[in-house]
């Protein structure tokens, strides 16, 4: 964990990047998806949510990027509240690079024709509509498909491409939008447990290299402990622990009552 | 088989020996007019090879024409294929659009050249017109029919990054959308080459124009080999098309990787 590194690098990679406080959700203004939670994301940090299925949350990560706004409490991203629908948010949601479960990849294009769809916002309306990429983007593009290990195959369709070409296909485009926050939502459950751990280092290599916030979603917390340095645990919509990670530590943060052994204990069970 | 569906097939029967006497159906004249094909085969045979040359150029203005129609229409379907689209485009463009649409499908094409000649006068530009019509009406539906179809989590994950409606639809819909397109195009312009090839009839142009006037003249045997041309060319153009699919198509579905391999 590179924590040292990113809090010395200014003031600001101390202060938070996603903030959120006492959020509800509801999809039908009955049932709550989310009920009362709150986190708070430092610049830097390896965050990852735990959960069940159906536990609230992807609703959490369509909160931070705007594609859904709370019914109660507060959402901040970067001090500002994410709605999609307000113009002026609009411009720094390029900023946050958010993958979906399903990759959301064109299938019919080419890997670096899909990369470069992340850095499409920052081109003009000409240089987009005739696909004329400034040479700097072009070669932010191939920096970004060394790095997830695809550039040899940056002309091959998509839909040709293995699962986990597919996930580096999306984290590429994810990095193309520069971001300073990688929103991850379970990209990793459906692969094999090499593959997925895969997938995890090249995105700790990109937060390395491009000094990122990370909050990934998980379905398999050991996945979570291994790789991040923060792991929240919603269960119903509620959050239910957060736990820090510190080497082979583990500190329980919501409460402060649970021992590294309790906690362990709760989470080996099936 | 059930006593209902005797009942049903009987009954359909029944219901075709009434309309065909309606609208008088007669296989004896069909029998006894049968000897009559062999005076055509005998006209044909003394088909002067002076004509060859016509049938060629006028079989080669057909094509040019169905050819043209069909890139002009085609060109004008792709972006109203986009504003007729439910998902891309509002309720207030895509309706009246599609209304117009179906308009230009209502009619054969060669009711619209008729209609096109009246406006621009005989030959082949209302032929070409009547095409370009038509083409627009049937790929702008096909198109946007594939336009709707289309998976809906890239639309979400690229507006999520931000991006424009107009790069949403060069990036995503258009790609997403087009696999098809080339195989439509191929049918469209085979189909068109057929449509264009009666065209003449009414004055619109093309081969059509030679077969109507020998007709009139009863020179059978001279419509016969006209006719014959068109069925070798419409052969050839299908046969093209079916290379080009397999060369095109097929290597963008599978990858560029996998060859088809031929035993």
């Amino acid at each position: 964990m590179d924590m040292s590194k990113t809090a010395s690098f200014s003031s600001i990679a101390t202060l938070s990047i996603i903030q959120m406080r006492n959020v509800s959700a509801s999809y039908d203004s009955k049932s709550f998806v989310l009920k009362n939670v709150s986190m708070n994301v430092k610049r830097g940090t390896n965050y990852a949510i735990v959960g069940a299925s159906g536990s609230g949350k992807s609703t959490l990560l369509k909160l931070m990027n705007g594609m859904m706004i709370p019914s109660g409490g507060v959402v901040l991203y970067n001090y500002q509240k994410p709605d999609l629908k307000n113009r002026q948010y609009r411009k720094s949601i390029s900023k946050i690079g958010y993958i979906s479960q399903t990759l959301g990849l064109v299938k019919n294009s080419s890997v670096l024709d899909n990369v470069m769809i992340g850095g499409l916002p920052r081109l003009s309306f000409f240089n987009s509509f005739f696909k004329l990429f400034p040479k700097e983007e072009l070669e932010h593009a191939h920096k970004v498909l060394k790095l997830v290990g695809l550039d040899e195959k940056s002309n091959r369709k998509v839909h040709m491409l293995s699962g986990g070409e597919k996930r580096r296909v999306a984290i590429a485009r994810a990095l193309m939008q520069k971001p300073d926050i990688l929103l991850a939502d379970e990209i990793v459950s459906e692969l094999d447990s090499v593959t997925a751990r895969e997938i995890m280092d090249v995105i700790k290599d990109a937060q390395k290299k491009f000094n990122l916030t990370a909050i990934m979603i998980h379905h398999d917390m050991n996945l979570a402990l291994e790789y991040a340095n923060r792991v929240a645990v919603i269960k119903d919509g509620d959050k239910v622990l957060e736990i820090g990670v510190e080497g082979e530590q583990i500190i329980d943060f919501q409460t402060g009552n649970l021992t590294q052994e309790e906690i362990l204990e709760m989470y080996n069970e099936p | 088989m059930n006593p209902k569906n005797n009942l049903l097939i009987g009954a359909v029967i029944a219901v075709v020996v009434v309309m065909s006497y309606d609208v008088g159906v007669d296989p004896i004249a069909f029998v006894e007019g049968l000897p009559n094909l062999g005076i055509v085969l005998k006209e044909m045979t003394e088909f002067e090879s002076e004509h060859w040359g016509t049938a060629f150029w006028a079989m080669l203005e057909t094509i040019e024409m169905a050819f043209i129609g069909t890139i002009l229409g085609v060109v004008i379907s792709l972006p109203l294929s986009i504003f007729a689209a439910r998902n891309v485009s509002s309720k207030y463009v895509y309706g009246p659009l599609r209304a117009l649409l179906a308009a230009t499908r209502t009619f054969p094409s060669i009711l619209w050249a008729i209609l096109f000649v009246i406006v621009v006068g005989l030959g082949s530009f209302a032929g070409i017109l009547a095409i370009t019509l038509y083409t627009i009406g049937f790929i702008s539906k096909l198109q946007y029919e594939s336009i709707e179809a289309i998976d809906y989590d890239p639309v979400e994950a690229t507006t999520a990054i931000g991006l424009s409606k107009i790069q949403l639809i060069r990036y995503v819909i258009i790609p997403e959308s087009a696999p098809h397109l080339l195989s439509q195009i191929l049918y469209m312009f085979d189909y068109n080459v057929r449509q264009t090839s009666i065209l003449g009839i009414v004055g619109a142009g093309g081969i059509g124009f030679y077969i109507i006037n020998y007709i009139k003249f009863f020179e059978y045997g001279k419509a016969a080999v006209f006719m014959l041309v068109v069925l070798i060319a419409v052969l050839a153009i299908d046969w093209a098309s079916v290379k080009i699919r397999d060369r095109y198509i097929m290597k963008a579905q599978h990858g560029q990787q996998v060859k088809v391999v031929k035993n």
